[in-house]
């Protein structure tokens, strides 16, 4: 980012200052004490927030030398990123982990612009954010030049629409108090992002010229929204009844405890659970660790007949309910049926229906439902529980028996079927998806692992054994390309104080979006195993092109023009190298591929980010 | 009576069906076609399958009819192949190229 000149200021036109006479008896004061965005910290480190990250700014520099020298760079320690996109993909992966919100500094204007993509990741996967912004409000306090085209009159105009709250605190108190609401508001579910203009004079003025020094207010989080007690009970009532009762959680599990309760509410019901998001079909990862997947009642592999049977549907925390039941057909002219049978009782339980806004369509299409629960998923969990406790009978019982050992048979034989699958094509080179995933999944299954990105075509979800919440954090939530690396990086810097081995399969053209995160993995000591699934394209997009050449005839032989990403080919390895990584690669021989990913686990194991570049088929 | 006229009429309908062999096709054309007109994006190049894209497609069960009949008519979600962009000596290769491919052993660690 391009520093303001602040020598500048001395040459700039305008009226000339009038020399101090020779017998002004007050020397002009240079050095002050402690400065507003002391105060600022403090505030920061009462929230508990343990990193904060930013690519340096002007804007801000009062605040970047709080942290670093009045704060101790401690809690927050600043860690030092190459885009405020990376920057605020690093928070959005490490609050999956850990729970907590990363703080991100960037210019409330270019680098505000970098971020908001990143912002509208985090948005639409409902995780928070906790943005402060550099300004300078007051037009008589900014240098010519630069720190005007970096000053804004309403910095977070630009994010207000996939923002939670956002505020422009005109004293310390005002910042003070207004930070305690943003967290409150951030970490209140839905979870999302939030804005805090650090206006440059608050920041750099020595707090005395404040007035009387703040106090650093009290910060009492919100407790999650609970759904109507009476509806709940209407719920388990329909559940209880049911024949073929499915669950269907998508951002469900927003901590260990989430998951639970899912599982202890499937194993009372003897329901079916699906664990996805219905954006795919047939649909293999959800936007949270849900549900063990080879838990006998897990039915996302068979996602679409067991939703055909179902006599009722209840969607937790599920983004696209009208996705996960009905069935769109990508044709010439599009259609949709349902995906439910007739008659079906269809429930759904969320926090986002008590917030909402209407420009960006993440709220996607509108569900016809029997009953809507306005409340936070996990926090409705334990009454849903007892009231289907309430509700039980002998004979309900023995009919939920029955229908869980169908299940889990049904269950075996899809995980047996994948299992096989994965066989075929073992030899190929390049190297088939499902492969990559067994011979990874051979290296770190002794392993405390966490897989902090990438799906691999589903087959993790397959062949692995997911039974702990942070094993799985889901995926970006607004489908914005240049997640991948830096949110595994911002989890894998949340899973090194527990000693985790963060997994990354990483895509070829995501990684390439803002690959300097690579750097700042290797300068802050973030292990990491990274595998790059290099199928050489933007491939999803060959796929919209092939399906736009058949429509019309055309066909696919150009349909890589604009989709290759080739000739040349990108050099993975050399480029981690260059950034301080161990690497290797390509790997194209499949026999290869599990000595090659040994050696990377053990640079891992050193403390050393590691990366594995293999030449993969596309899917 | 009936049931078994009908059992013969499904019969013969089989025989009939299995009697529209594909025409004959080159493995190694088909090979080289289905990489082409990009069966391979979504169906891996050994026709393999996706558990996100598409099925496996080697070595098929499906007889040609409806193989044919599916490419050039999907019901799915694949984008459909006319015979201007894939004239069935093309296709009769790829069916070719999918029926040759082995069925696979179960290697070490894939098992349970």
């Amino acid at each position: 980012m391009v520093a303001a000149p602040t020598a500048m200021a001395a040459q700039a036109p305008g009226p000339v200052a009038t020399p101090a006479a020779a017998s002004d008896p007050e020397p002009e004061a240079l050095t002050g004490g402690r400065a507003g965005s002391d105060f600022m910290v403090d505030t920061i480190k009462a929230l508990g927030v343990e990193h904060i990250c930013a690519n340096p700014g002007s804007s801000f520099r009062g605040l970047h030398e709080s942290i670093i020298n009045y704060g101790n760079n401690s809690k927050p320690e600043l860690i030092t990123c190459m885009h405020e996109e990376s920057a605020v993909a690093m928070a959005h992966g490490y609050f999956k982990i850990e729970g907590k919100p990363l703080a991100v500094m960037a210019h409330g204007t270019v680098g505000l612009q970098h971020a908001s993509m990143a912002i509208y990741n985090a948005w639409c996967d409902r995780v928070p954010v906790y943005l402060l912004l550099g300004n300078t409000l007051d037009a008589t306090m900014r240098a010519p030049g630069v720190e005007w085209v970096h000053s804004v009159q309403d910095a977070a105009a630009l994010v207000r629409d996939f923002t939670k709250w956002d505020d422009m605190p005109m004293s310390l108190a005002h910042f003070g108090e207004s930070a305690m609401r943003a967290y409150k508001v951030a970490m209140t579910p839905p979870y999302g992002p939030v804005v805090l203009i650090a206006d440059s004079e608050l920041q750099e003025r020595p707090i005395a010229a404040h007035g009387a020094p703040p106090r650093v207010p009290q910060m009492t989080l919100a407790s999650p929204p609970q759904a109507e007690s009476g509806a709940v009970t209407e719920v388990a009532k329909l559940l209880v009844a049911a024949s073929n009762p499915v669950l269907i959680a998508d951002r469900l599990a927003r901590t260990p405890a989430g998951m639970a309760r899912l599982v202890e509410l499937a194993e009372l019901l003897q329901a079916a659970v699906i664990s996805a998001q219905p954006n795919v079909l047939p649909p293999t990862s959800a936007g949270r660790m849900n549900f063990p997947n080879q838990h006998p009642l897990n039915q996302t592999l068979r996602s679409v007949a067991v939703t055909a049977e179902a006599d009722v549907v209840v969607g937790l925390e599920i983004a696209n309910f009208y996705g996960a039941t009905n069935i769109m057909r990508d044709q010439l002219e599009r259609t949709s049926r349902p995906g439910t049978k007739a008659g079906a009782k269809l429930v759904t339980i969320s926090a986002t229906d008590l917030t909402s806004k209407s420009n960006y369509q993440d709220f996607q299409r509108y569900a016809e439902v029997d009953l809507a629960l306005a409340g936070d998923g996990e926090a409705t969990l334990p009454a849903l529980i007892e009231a289907v406790r309430r509700l039980l009978t002998p004979d309900r019982r023995s009919a939920f028996e029955a229908r869980g050992k169908r299940l889990a048979e049904a269950s075996a034989a899809a995980v047996a079927r994948a299992r096989s699958d994965a066989a075929y094509a073992w030899d190929a080179s390049p190297i088939s998806t499902g492969r990559v995933a067994a011979e990874l999944w051979d290296k770190i299954r002794r392993e405390d692992w966490s897989l902090v990105n990438g799906n691999l075509s589903g087959w993790p979800q397959r062949l692995w054994t997911f039974d702990k919440y942070h094993q799985y954090i889901g995926v970006s939530g607004g489908s914005g390309i240049g997640y991948g690396s830096p949110a595994a990086i911002g989890a894998a810097l949340a899973n090194k104080k527990y000693g985790r081995l963060s997994v990354n399969i990483q895509n070829d053209g995501d990684l390439m979006y803002a690959p300097g995160v690579l750097w700042t993995a290797a300068h802050h000591q973030i292990p990491i195993l990274t595998v790059v699934h290099n199928n050489r394209a933007y491939h999803e997009e060959t796929m919209h092109l092939q399906r736009m050449g058949n429509r019309r005839n055309r066909g696919v032989d150009r349909a890589h023009i604009g989709n290759e990403i080739d000739n040349p080919a990108i050099d993975y390895a050399k480029l981690a190298q260059s950034m301080g990584w161990f690497a290797e690669g390509p790997v194209s021989n499949p026999n290869d591929l599990g000595p090659a990913l040994a050696r990377a686990i053990a640079a891992v194991k050193k403390g050393q980010p590691a990366l594995v570049d293999v030449m993969t088929q596309a899917r | 009576m009936r049931t078994l006229l009908a059992a013969l009429a499904v019969s013969l309908s089989t025989v009939g069906a299995s009697a529209q062999t594909a025409p004959a096709g080159s493995v190694d054309k088909g090979r080289a076609t289905f990489q082409k007109v990009g069966c391979a994006q979504c169906h891996g190049r050994e026709g393999q399958g996706s558990p996100t894209t598409g099925p496996r497609l080697g070595p098929v069960s499906m007889p040609w009819a409806g193989f044919s009949r599916y490419v050039r008519a999907p019901r799915q979600q694949m984008p459909p192949y006319t015979d201007r962009i894939l004239p069935d000596g093309d296709l009769a290769d790829i069916y070719a190229f999918v029926q040759s491919r082995p069925k696979p052993g179960t290697p070490a660690i894939l098992r349970p």
